[in-house]
């Protein structure tokens, strides 16, 4: 039997210790350079919550459990708490080992305070990504030079319809930008809101699709990277231009635009109460299964030939925690999800609709896949998308800007000056 | 040595130990641990964190590097904030409109249900029942109802006031007042509760004594009843300024402060700043200006309860 008084004194120091542990690790503004243990599974933290590319990636760690380099722990969190939490998860003494996230503007700013684990001697060493293009091999380099990401998929953002609406209404694809203009009066002449947005509920950042298309298509997209840097203002008359051309395509937007989340907004289109959508290919996780065979796209029209065309691209993929103490077996896992067969295995559990980044592997192969990927390859230049060619930080101020601008155009100038305050307090941060 | 005793004079310090005389007893270390334990336990998860938060104010931090001090530069800051005002003036709106109309219903619907009658337990279950909800299930129910094609739009419809139809959360001049909706229904029940065991607490006999004077209903209830409540009234508003200053998870989960910022309110725009734009000093500023007003609110209205009592 044990003694109760040893008991009590063992829990009260049992408590003090725990009591001494959280006030230690409550002290959130300290840095800490401890590594985390170099013994367990690698942990792998996933965003992709979404049910089809959870199950993916549960596929895909799977697979990788099943060779020889040892055991990965996949912890799925919800997009929203992982963005938040990351900065966290980074700074932590004991983070999590693997990350999904963004290359970019965003995995530099992470790398600018080496909080990322440098991947260069990887990127030398393995036969798949000395493969990847220059394109994907600029992207995953920080401004330090050093490789901080690999790359694993890509999608495309475009003008998405319904072929059998489309068909219905006697329209077809435009080509210039009057074509798109007159394509808008014909739906709108027969009842339907021509242009559908999503830009409601809690996804306000959709509109800044519309943002970023029409920069690069009127200003370029040197000059978009540059104004989401903060090398611009969002006050200049380049910008002011862009809402001009928004303003005209304003009368066929959704009415229920800013009040409807993309998911809602996908089953307006898919219903025919819109015509079109600018989207990225994500938003097929929220179409059933049996109309994907009946959605197609086109390119965001050209707005002035002379700017070299630019398309919305936006890769995902992996980087590491500099703080791992694990780093030799986290190098072996990227190095696999590098590979054609890694890929494949996610395109095959997901919803289909991305590209895989290693060259050698295969895409779903379906007409939309296809011409997706000739879609970009046509691209002179690739953008990533309004938070990752800035910062997650900045895109609430986008949102805040676009939206109001969508409600109350006149109010441009006082929009774009409140624009350029917030972004600069985010900047200046 | 007793013999010896008496002839001592007694020590000038030692005499009371001991004895029945003397106030100061030794403090068993089991009672001392109960008062000692759970007081590291708030000291580390309560008071350390308010701590750091009011320090985190006085810098400049992303989240990621080493904060920065800059004094009282995010107040400065916040002087001619815009969206901070607006802030202020919704959750000034939110007290008023929030916590006013759900003490003045809630008292209501007690007075109405205050009385043991047939069926009255399953009225009392169904106002409280809103309250057993978690305010993000309430709010995404709430957000279907809203929606262009939601029930709300659908009845207005139906009755013929199509003119009325509207993007309930999409409009900055209703997306306020449509918030206040669902954070209403949850907090009556709530309210109403704490009003129906005051009323149970007042003597029955100072409503005979008024009755026999020949008091009407209403004065029973201005001189009598409300009089009576005076206690549950200070429980009642630290409630409704407490909940009223940190209402999130429903304004959040309908409209994230916008659209554009109508209907942020301070809790909103902390959080917001804090965890979406990463201005962690700025952020932990304003849940300083949330505790002060807080503090302030009940301390003030405490003060002068007592005040009265005395």
């Amino acid at each position: 039997m044990s003694n109760p008084h040893t008991s009590r004194r063992r829990f009260l120091a049992g408590l003090g210790a725990t009591g001494t542990a959280a006030l230690l690790s409550g002290c959130v503004t300290s840095t800490s350079s401890s590594k985390s243990s170099s013994s367990g599974a690698v942990s792998l933290q996933s965003n992709l919550s979404a049910p089809q590319a959870k199950a993916a990636m549960e596929d895909l760690v799977a697979a990788y459990g099943k060779k020889d380099a040892g055991r990965v722990t996949l912890n799925t969190v919800a997009a929203e708490t992982f963005r938040t939490q990351l900065p966290t998860y980074l700074t932590s003494a004991n983070p999590p080992d693997v990350y999904t996230w963004y290359p970019g503007s965003v995995a530099d700013a992470y790398a600018k305070k080496d909080l990322l684990l440098g991947l260069d001697d990887l990127w030398a060493s393995s036969p798949d990504l000395k493969r990847y293009s220059k394109a994907l091999n600029t992207l995953c380099t920080a401004s330090s030079g050093k490789k901080v990401f690999v790359p694993s998929t890509y999608y495309w953002w475009g003008m998405f319809y319904r072929k059998s609406n489309f068909e219905k209404w006697g329209v077809s694809e435009p080509r210039t930008w009057d074509d798109f203009l007159d394509l808008c009066d014909k739906l709108k002449s027969k009842g339907v809101a021509p242009i559908g947005l999503g830009a409601g509920g809690n996804t306000p950042w959709v509109a800044s699709a519309w943002f970023d298309y029409l920069d690069i298509r009127i200003n370029g997209a040197p000059y978009h990277r540059e104004l989401l840097a903060g090398k611009h203002r969002f006050d200049d008359p380049e910008v002011r231009k862009v809402f001009d051309r928004w303003t005209e395509l304003l009368p066929y937007f959704d009415p229920d635009g800013t009040a409807l989340a993309f998911q809602d907004a996908t089953t307006a289109l898919l219903n025919g109460r819109t015509g079109m959508m600018l989207i990225g290919t994500f938003f097929a996780d929220a179409a059933p299964k049996d109309a994907l065979d009946d959605i197609d796209f086109f390119r965001f029209p050209v707005i002035d030939p002379k700017v070299p065309l630019a398309e919305e691209a936006p890769v995902d993929g992996y980087f590491a925690s500099a703080r791992t103490g694990r780093a030799e077996r986290v190098t072996e896992l990227m190095g696999y999800l590098a590979t054609a067969q890694a890929q494949e295995i996610y395109i095959k559990g997901s919803s289909g609709t991305v590209l895989p980044c290693n060259p050698d592997a295969k895409d779903a192969g379906t007409a939309l896949v296809k011409k997706g990927r000739a879609h970009i390859d046509e691209a002179v230049e690739i953008t990533q998308f309004f938070n990752r060619d800035s910062s997650d930080a900045l895109q609430p101020t986008a949102d805040t800007a676009l939206t109001k601008f969508i409600a109350k155009p006149k109010s441009i100038g006082s929009i774009l000056t409140d624009w350029q305050r917030d972004a600069q307090k985010i900047w200046s941060a | 040595m007793a013999v010896l005793t008496p002839a001592r004079p007694a020590p000038a310090v030692t005499p009371a130990r001991g004895r029945g005389r003397g106030p100061v007893r030794r403090v068993p270390p089991l009672v001392l641990a109960f008062v000692l334990v759970p007081l590291l336990a708030e000291a580390v998860w309560v008071f350390w964190p308010a701590l750091q938060g009011f320090y985190l104010a006085l810098t400049s931090w992303d989240g990621v590097s080493p904060p920065r001090f800059i004094g009282l530069g995010n107040f400065r800051e916040m002087a001619g904030d815009e969206v901070f005002r607006t802030a202020a003036i919704d959750t000034v709106l939110w007290l008023v409109l929030f916590g006013g109309l759900s003490a003045l219903l809630g008292l209501a619907t007690a007075l109405l249900l205050q009385q043991e009658r047939r069926g009255v337990g399953f009225y009392r279950a169904a106002l409280f029942l809103p309250v057993v909800f978690s305010l993000v299930a309430t709010a995404l129910v709430w957000q279907a109802i809203y929606q262009p094609d939601g029930v709300l739009n659908q009845l207005l419809d139906a009755v013929g006031l199509e003119s009325l139809r509207h993007a309930w959360l999409a409009d900055q001049d209703t997306a306020l007042y449509a918030v206040i909706v669902p954070a209403l229904w949850r907090q009556i029940g709530y309210v109403m509760v704490l009003y129906l065991a005051g009323l149970k607490g007042i003597d029955p006999a100072l409503y005979e004594a008024a009755k026999v004077d020949g008091a009407s209903a209403w004065q029973r209830l201005r001189h009598v009843t409300l009089p009576q409540l005076r206690s549950v009234n200070a429980v009642v508003l630290s409630v409704i300024v407490i909940d009223s200053l940190r209402s999130f998870d429903v304004v959040w989960s309908l409209t994230r402060g916008g659209p554009y910022h109508s209907s942020e309110l301070l809790s909103t725009y902390m959080y917001s700043t804090a965890f979406q734009s990463l201005r962690l000093g700025y952020g932990s500023a304003l849940a300083v200006v949330i505790f002060v007003l807080a503090f302030g609110v009940i301390c003030s209205y405490l003060v002068r309860a007592f005040r009265e009592a005395d």
